[in-house]
């Protein structure tokens, strides 16, 4: 059977795979870092414990529910705070302050949501965790055959986007050249509230799965943002195939290595396994700033240039 | 009536608080205001000054009065303290050497952390910049929240009270040498950035190709503002921990480090001290006012008035952008000795107009 152990790195590493794709399509199209990203991850968190605890239904009805509020969320953020900011000439780093402000008033309405149901219900609003909600099938976690499903419909749903549809070609338009897509007709404001309402909704999935396999807390979406910045930048940021290869990466060595560590340091280790992502985030951005787009490109263009020598001596 | 002595202890409250986030505020303006160096990092300063603070002061008072024989440091925190303040209240010399000796040593570490941590992104983009610092600014907590010797994890360590032999007066004294260190740093911070070193800084900001092209080295400007505004910021750390005699690691979020003297450096406007001094005075005096007044709110509201702060805070960033994104006080031409400031107006008003 499948060691524990490998489940839980596969849930975490799909879970990073959720929140890093989108994290990476923002800055893509608004071309800054959204450090409110993961915290749109506790209000999915949130939808799923009131699914369960107060309607007491099933927790994975939360999951559509949550993908809408993420995205409104997404949508109304991308709409309001940073097209208006836009619009009053706010410089790249203006605009990345602003999400921060973003960070701390959603995280403020999550804490007042805890509060409030802790003190009028009585319930225990943080620190939680669903497993025992969770279906098995088959000695697996539901949320694990979730997770991994989602993740794959998300990469298969991601590529045909942006290689078939009209979509995904005026989506990479834009990434590209906003000012030359603009000039041929695309609607970039649209695209781009398009691209926040589905990063907002994945960050918000991601959240309503995660109380059903780990601790859920208002601050849980600011802890993980670290490592989904890691996987982003593992990714080479401008890349969305990059994303999920980084996604799967750090999920996997931050629960992998912290285990292996603690086997021979000892457990005191599992306190700093926020340490791994950023070990391995400032590795990257020392020996290759742009990830996985950078040795690859960088293959490639060696291979070219080999091809060329060969030709020439032909 | 209005009770005196509860007005001289508000007064010096916002004071003292005014004081520390000022150094913070203006450390920041060099670096982002000055120098476009978005420092997102500062916790990771601060956090560091007071873990030196935290760590060192009791320590090292322990060892100078062979204090403590037989006890450990932080399980028997709290009767280490009290017999080094026995001491201490009547050895103002030793009281004020150890005060220098701890600043000293939480600015030349914190030169190293500002170093290290920015070491990896100086050269890239600032949005890598900003991702890189807050991932370190955090990192830094994380450890001070789980390495038990360091600060005690969770729990927190007492700091010596260095200015025990003030007596009565300790409260008003000590606010007064931290409103005068607040006071030093700003005129160091504006001596220079009226100098030709905050000329280069200017450049380094409006435009790195001119200044690479006119033999600037920019990596190593920005590399040493940003050490500069580590050394700046843990002094703040240092002081709010003298301030409060306790450290407790939890304490060095993002929202209260980072993300507060960026507010007050954007109210009061980006590249001037003026402007940054005038922010953190409204800052500072809105979240006390919270603070004072929340009582007469927590009866109403099912939550905590925290949260309500943190969002009208937010709410207040975000509006001051869009309404007035030059601040309360704009950035004026710099003003360089020996010129005129009419005639400098005149000439970038010129060289608006072309």
């Amino acid at each position: 059977m499948i060691p524990p152990l490998i489940k839980d790195a596969v849930m975490y590493a799909n879970l990073l795979v959720l929140l890093s794709t989108g994290f990476t399509l923002t800055y893509l199209t608004a071309k800054i870092p959204n450090f409110a990203h993961a915290t749109f991850a506790g209000i999915g968190i949130y939808v799923t414990f009131t699914v369960l605890r107060i309607w007491k239904l099933n927790p994975y009805i939360a999951a559509p529910l949550a993908f809408m509020m993420g995205a409104g969320l997404g949508a109304f953020l991308y709409v309001v705070v940073i097209g208006t900011l836009k619009k009053y000439g706010a410089t790249l780093v203006s605009l990345t302050i602003s999400t921060l402000a973003i960070e701390i008033i959603v995280l403020a309405i999550i804490n007042i949501y805890a509060d409030y149901v802790r003190n009028t219900m009585g319930l225990i609003s943080r620190m939680f965790m669903f497993r025992y909600a969770d279906f098995e099938f088959m000695d697996l976690p539901g949320v694990l055959i979730v997770s991994t499903a989602l993740a794959g419909l998300l990469i298969l749903g991601f590529h045909l986007i942006l290689t078939k549809t009209k979509f995904g070609i005026s989506m990479r338009a834009t990434i590209e050249d906003t000012a030359l897509a603009s000039v041929l007709g695309v609607n970039v404001e649209l695209v781009s509230t398009i691209s926040w309402f589905l990063t907002g909704g994945l960050a918000g999935l991601a959240g309503s799965l995660l109380p059903l396999w780990l601790q859920g807390s208002p601050l849980t979406g600011e802890r993980i943002l670290i490592s989904v910045m890691a996987s982003s930048i593992l990714g080479g940021i401008s890349s969305i195939y990059g994303a999920i290869l980084g996604g799967y990466l750090i999920g996997l060595t931050e629960v992998l290595a912290t285990v292996a560590l603690m086997d021979t340091l000892g457990a005191w280790v599992s306190a700093y396994r926020l340490l791994i992502p950023l070990t391995v985030m400032a590795m990257v951005l020392l020996k290759a700033p742009r990830g996985f787009v950078g040795i690859i490109e960088g293959i490639q263009a060696r291979g070219l240039s080999l091809r060329s020598i060969v030709r020439l001596k032909r | 009536m209005i009770d005196i002595g509860l007005l001289t202890n508000v007064i010096i409250d916002i004071l003292t608080f005014v004081a520390i986030y000022l150094i913070l505020a203006v450390g920041l303006n060099l670096q982002y205001g000055y120098t476009g160096v978005p420092n997102f990092g500062l916790a990771l300063s601060a956090a560091g000054g007071a873990y030196m603070t935290g760590a060192l002061t009791g320590r090292i008072a322990m060892t100078i009065y062979g204090v403590g024989e037989g006890l450990d440091f932080m399980s028997d925190n709290i009767k280490i303290t009290e017999l080094i303040n026995a001491h201490l209240s009547h050895d103002p010399l030793m009281g004020i050497l150890i005060f220098v000796l701890i600043i000293a040593i939480a600015m030349v570490i914190n030169a190293g952390l500002g170093y290290i941590a920015s070491h990896p992104a100086i050269k890239l983009r600032a949005d890598y910049l900003m991702m890189t610092l807050m991932a370190m600014a955090e990192a830094v907590r994380l450890i001070g929240t789980n390495y038990y010797p360091l600060v005690g994890g969770t729990f927190w360590v007492l700091v010596p009270d260095l200015f025990a032999w003030m007596g009565d007066m300790k409260r008003v004294g000590v606010c007064l040498i931290i409103f005068a260190i607040s006071i030093i740093v700003f005129l160091a911070v504006q001596a220079m950035v009226t100098s030709p070193y905050g000329r280069l800084l200017r450049a380094v900001r409006d435009n790195e190709v001119t200044a690479e092209c006119v033999g600037k080295d920019v990596v190593k400007t920005r590399t040493r503002v940003i050490i500069i505004g580590s050394v700046i910021a843990s002094l703040a750390g240092v002081l709010y921990s003298f301030h409060l005699q306790t450290v407790l690691a939890a304490a060095f979020t993002r929202t209260d480090w980072t993300f507060w003297p960026w507010l007050m450096v954007m109210v009061g406007g980006p590249s001037n001290n003026i402007g940054a001094a005038a922010g953190t005075l409204v800052v500072i005096l809105a979240r006390r006012m919270i603070i004072y007044y929340k009582h007469y709110f927590e009866a109403y509201i099912p939550f905590e008035v925290i949260w309500l702060e943190q969002i009208m805070l937010g709410l207040a960033l975000i509006l001051i952008m869009i309404l007035r994104p030059q601040g309360l006080i704009p950035e004026k031409p710099t003003r360089v000795r020996g010129l005129p400031t009419k005639l400098l107006q005149k000439l970038r008003e010129e060289s608006k107009e072309t």
